[in-house]
C-alpha cells in the first residue's frame, strides 16, 4: 500500500516547497510542455537538450530534499510500459545505420520451452531480487537471447535489426516519459493539497467568463486528492480486519481470491459513502456554500524567488523552440 | 504454550526516519484463563502488540511465539491459520461487514478456514447465540440493523472461528453505557464458562478493573507495568503511569477523606454498592 506516491505530500522547508503554488503549477506546466516540444527524432541535439531536461529535473529533486528514491519509485507502475515502447521503437525503426543484427530469431519448439521454463523461474526469483526493476528488464533481454540461440525443431522465425536511429528514439522516449514522471509526482511531493487547490483555481480563473465553475472543480480536485491517502488508511484497516476472519490475500487460489476481493471492496464503498456524507455535513455547518463569495486565511505573494522561478521555466521553454526552429 | 514475545520490537517505516512502535517487549500470555487488559495512551503501541499476536504484523526484532509458531516465520512457512486460532476484534468491526445476510458474514471466517456449507452455519448459529443475535434477524442485511447489533455480529463473525485465545481492540468504543455492558458480559462469559484467555484494550478504566485480572501498562512502545489490577491500583507511584483511578476507587477515596469511611478497594460497581450499605448499617 505504501508504493502508492500520488497525491503523497512529504513535509519540508525547501524553496520548492515555499515557492507560490501558481508559480510551481505554471511552471510545471511550463516544463511539461518543453519537454513534449522537444521533437521525437534521432538526430543529437534532442537527444541531448532531453538529457540536459532530465538533470535539471533530478537536480530540482534533490534541491527540494524529497528523497530521490521516493521520486523513483513513482515509476515502478509504468516500468512495464516503458520496457514495451522501448522494445517497439527498437524494432520497428529502420532507418540510419545498422548498429547489430541482423539476429535471426526462431520461434521454436526449444525455445518457447525454454521461455517458458524461464518465466517460471523469474516469477519465483523475483522476490529475493533487490533490484527488481533491472532483473525486470534482464529477464526480457533473456526471453529474446533464448529466441536467438534456440533454432531447434523451428516454427517460424524473423530477424531483428538494430538502427542507430532506433536505438536513439527509444532511449529519447525512455527519457521523456521518466522526465514527466519525475515532475508531476515532485509538484504533489512538494505541495499540499490546500496550496494546489488554490493554484488550480487561479489558473483556471480566465474559464470563469465562460460559466464554467471553476472554484468547484478546483475544490473537488483538492478533496479527491486528499482523500487518496485516507482511503489507503481504510483500506488496510479493513485488509488486516478481513485478515484476521481467514483471508490470506497471499496464500489463496484464484476462486477465493474473487470472493476475497468483495470482502475488501464493500467495506471501503461503504466508509466512503459515510465519509463522504460525514465530510459534506461538517462543511454545511461551517458555512460552505456552493459558489458563495470565500476568502483565505493566507495571502500569496509573489516575491522575487518565484517571478525568477518562471523566468527560467520559460527561459528553457524558448530555448527548446529555438532549437526546434532552427 | 500461549503466546510469548521475547525482546520484541517493531518499526514502522517513515519517509526520512524509522519510527520505533514497540521495543523490548517482553510478555507471556497463558492459553487459558487469563484476561489481561492492555492500558496506555493514544500512540503507545497496544495496537501494535496485539497485531503481534495474530500474525498480522510480524516483529523487525525479537521473536513471538504464537501457540508454538514461531514469528518471524521461516521462508514457506503458512501462518494464516494463527487468525483462526487467535481472534483479534479490531477497533469498529462493524466495518468490516460485506454479506448480504447476517448469518453469511458471520459464516465467512469458518469457511476461509475450511469449514464445509453446514459445519460453518452451525457454527456461526452458535455464535450468534452467544452475542444475542436472534434467529429472525438471521435473513436481514447487516447495514439496515443498529450500530450496537453490527457490533454483535462483527464479534459474532470472530467467535465463530472458535479461536483460542480472544483479542480485543477497544470493543466497546463508541457504545452507549448499556451496550457496553452487555457485550462485556459476552466476553465474560465466554472466560468464566469456556475458559478463554482473553486480551483487551480499553481506555475505559472501570471496564479495566471491572472485568480484567491483570493489567499490562505501556508508554512509548514499552511495557512499563505487568502485573494484577490489585498491585497497580495500589502501585506506590501510581501517578507515574498517568492513568485515571477507577470511578468505585475514586468514590472510596473521597469517602475516606471526607467521612472518614475505612478504604477498602472495590472494583465495581456492584461490590462497591453492598460495601457501601454493609458500611451504612454499622
Amino acid at each position: 500500500m505504501n508504493n502508492v506516491t500520488i497525491g503523497q505530500y512529504i513535509a519540508g522547508d525547501s524553496w520548492l516547497h515555499k515557492l507560490d503554488p501558481r508559480i510551481k503549477l505554471f511552471s510545471l506546466v511550463i516544463l511539461l510542455v518543453a519537454t513534449f516540444l522537444i521533437p521525437v527524432s534521432s538526430d543529437l541535439t534532442p537527444l541531448f537538450s532531453m538529457i540536459v531536461l532530465l538533470v535539471l529535473v533530478i537536480g530540482l529533486t534533490i534541491s527540494s530534499k524529497v528523497p530521490l528514491k521516493k521520486v523513483l519509485n513513482g515509476l515502478k507502475p509504468i516500468v512495464f510500459l516503458l520496457t514495451f515502447t522501448f522494445v517497439i521503437q527498437l524494432f520497428y525503426v529502420k532507418t540510419g545505420q545498422m548498429v547489430a543484427g541482423p539476429f535471426d530469431m526462431y520461434i521454436s519448439v526449444t525455445s518457447i520451452a525454454a521461455i517458458i521454463l524461464f518465466l517460471v523461474f523469474y516469477n519465483f526469483t523475483k522476490k529475493y531480487i533487490k533490484f527488481r526493476i533491472l532483473y525486470f528488464f534482464l529477464a526480457v533481454f533473456i526471453v529474446f537471447f533464448l529466441q536467438a540461440i534456440l533454432p531447434y525443431v523451428e516454427l517460424t522465425s524473423y530477424t531483428i535489426e538494430i538502427y542507430d536511429q532506433g536505438l536513439l528514439r527509444a532511449g529519447f522516449i525512455f527519457l521523456r516519459i521518466t522526465n514527466v514522471i519525475i515532475l508531476t509526482s515532485l509538484l504533489t511531493f512538494t505541495t499540499m493539497t490546500t496550496d494546489l487547490n488554490y493554484g488550480i483555481e487561479a489558473l483556471l480563473k480566465p474559464l470563469k467568463i465562460v460559466k464554467v465553475p471553476v472554484d468547484m472543480i478546483a475544490m473537488m480536485l483538492s478533496l479527491t486528492l486528499r482523500y487518496i491517502p485516507t482511503l489507503l488508511i481504510e483500506t488496510e484497516k479493513i485488509m488486516k480486519a478481513q485478515a484476521s476472519r481467514g483471508v490470506d490475500f497471499k496464500e489463496s487460489t484464484f476462486k477465493e481470491k474473487i470472493s476475497q476481493i468483495i470482502s475488501l471492496l464493500i467495506p471501503v464503498f461503504v466508509i466512503s459513502f459515510k465519509r463522504s456524507e460525514d465530510l459534506g455535513n461538517a462543511m454545511e455547518v461551517r458555512g460552505y456554500v456552493i459558489g458563495a463569495k470565500r476568502t483565505r486565511i493566507d495571502e500569496y505573494i509573489i516575491s522575487l524567488k518565484d517571478i525568477l522561478t518562471i523566468i527560467i521555466a520559460t527561459l528553457v521553454l524558448a530555448l527548446v523552440i529555438y532549437l526546434r526552429v532552427i | 504454550m500461549g503466546i510469548q514475545f521475547k525482546d520484541v520490537g517493531y518499526q514502522y517505516k517513515g519517509i526520512k526516519v524509522n519510527y520505533d512502535a514497540l521495543s523490548g517487549v517482553n510478555l507471556n500470555i497463558a492459553e487459558a484463563d487469563e484476561f489481561v487488559a492492555i492500558i496506555g495512551h493514544t500512540g503507545s503501541g497496544k495496537s501494535t502488540l496485539v497485531q503481534h499476536m495474530n500474525a498480522l504484523l510480524l516483529p523487525t526484532q525479537g521473536e513471538v511465539n504464537v501457540l508454538g509458531q514461531i514469528l518471524p516465520p521461516r521462508k514457506k512457512e503458512k501462518i494464516n491459520h494463527l487468525r483462526q486460532k487467535v481472534g483479534l476484534v479490531f477497533q469498529f468491526p462493524e466495518y468490516q461487514l460485506f454479506e448480504e445476510t447476517i448469518i453469511k458474514d458471520i459464516m465467512f471466517g469458518p469457511k476461509n478456514f475450511k469449514s464445509t456449507e453446514e459445519e460453518a452455519l452451525e457454527k456461526a448459529k452458535k455464535a450468534a447465540t452467544i452475542v444475542g443475535i436472534l434467529p429472525e434477524l438471521y435473513e436481514q442485511s447487516p447495514f439496515r440493523i443498529s450500530g450496537g447489533q453490527m457490533r454483535r455480529v462483527a464479534v459474532a463473525g470472530i467467535l465463530a472461528m472458535e479461536p483460542k485465545i480472544l483479542v480485543l481492540d477497544e470493543p466497546t468504543r463508541g457504545l452507549d453505557p448499556k451496550g457496553r455492558k452487555d457485550l462485556m458480559k459476552i466476553f465474560k462469559d465466554l472466560h468464566e464458562i469456556e475458559h478463554k484467555s482473553i486480551v483487551l484494550i480499553s481506555h475505559d478504566m472501570d471496564i479495566v478493573s471491572e472485568y480484567a485480572k491483570r493489567v499490562i501498562v505501556m508508554d512509548k512502545g514499552h511495557i512499563v507495568f505487568d502485573g494484577k489490577k490489585e498491585d497497580l491500583f495500589e502501585h506506590p507511584n501510581f501517578e507515574s503511569f498517568h492513568l485515571e483511578l477507577p470511578t468505585p476507587l475514586k468514590i472510596l477515596k473521597h469517602l475516606e477523606k471526607e467521612i472518614g469511611l475505612p478504604y477498602e478497594p472495590k472494583y465495581d460497581f456492584d461490590s462497591l454498592l453492598s460495601y457501601l450499605k454493609e458500611a451504612n448499617h454499622e
